[in-house]
């Protein structure tokens, strides 16, 4: 009991410098961190100055995704951001899209994209394919 | 007999330094980037966000404090005690990911593939991990403490 004590302890120390002064810190709300989300509502409002990113698996991707939209998976990625950044074109608003709300790889493959490109207009898709997906089901 | 008490150390310092290494590398890698293993830990949906960042800061300190305690023999046991019951955590976490389909990324290394079956594939290796971890701590915590007993 002691030695796990202990070690507990001496985890404190460097916990709290960072907490202080760690340059990749988190803030204390999830808002403050989060990608910026936008409805399918909101994005026909751009128009169509849109890229989509489809951050699903490759099988959905391929089973079927929003027109022109492309893939991008954070295990092929140095393969697939060449491509993606190919099509996308300045002035052009991104919007990352995955499965739902429960979904997390669009806001993870949305950070990673700023991180990587620099691009400003980055968004994700609230509710995801299925907020797609029912938006097509209602128009038919 | 002396020869199969020589390897079973063999393996069992072998199982040490690996368990050691891997844990203080997932933990340097881990506090390299406390902000992306907050939003990692919150996407569990298990804990509110502050207390997930309040983790975030604290965890990967203590992967490589019990790492490094592993090594040594005057914090081995306390180590492997931190380490199983870690591993315990982390297992209940993926298992409870998996459960209700979460389409995530670990966290348990950082940065890392994301979706249902690279869950499970972090679930299993969370589960071997707490096997050695816990194979390790019952072998230690039969080693006799100086100035204590031995026990049988």
């Amino acid at each position: 009991m002691k030695q796990a004590g202990a070690l507990l302890l001496i985890a404190l120390l460097p916990a709290l410098v960072a907490a202080a002064l760690h340059p990749r810190r988190p803030a204390w709300s999830r808002e403050l961190m989060s990608m910026p989300e936008v409805t399918l509502e909101q994005t026909r409002h751009w128009e169509g100055r849109v890229l989509w990113v489809d951050a699903r698996r490759e099988a959905d991707y391929q089973q079927r995704h929003i027109p022109n939209a492309v893939w991008l998976a954070e295990e092929q990625w140095e393969r697939q951001l060449p491509e993606v950044l190919q099509v996308w074109q300045p002035g052009v608003s991104v919007v990352v899209y995955c499965n739902d709300e429960g979904c997390a790889l669009s806001q993870s493959v949305a950070r990673r994209l700023r991180r990587d490109t620099g691009i400003d207009g980055i968004w994700v898709l609230k509710g995801g394919w299925n907020a797609w997906l029912g938006a097509q089901k209602r128009r038919s | 007999m002396a020869g199969g008490a020589k390897a079973a150390e063999l393996i069992a310092r072998g199982a040490r330094l690996a368990l050691a290494a891997l844990f203080v590398y997932a933990g340097v890698v881990k506090a390299l980037g406390p902000g992306e293993f907050a939003l990692a830990i919150d996407n569990y949906r298990l804990l509110p966000f502050p207390l997930a960042a309040a983790l975030a800061l604290y965890l990967p300190w203590l992967e490589i404090a019990s790492g490094l305690g592993v090594l040594w023999p005057k914090t081995r046991l306390g180590a492997l005690s931190l380490l199983a019951g870690l591993g315990l955590v982390f297992l209940s976490a993926l298992a409870s990911g998996v459960a209700r389909g979460l389409d995530i990324e670990c966290g348990c290394f950082g940065h890392g593939h994301a979706g249902r079956p690279a869950l499970i594939a972090s679930l299993v290796r969370a589960a071997l991990l707490v096997l050695v971890a816990t194979a390790l701590l019952w072998r230690e915590s039969r080693v006799p403490q100086k100035g204590k007993p031995i026990v049988p």
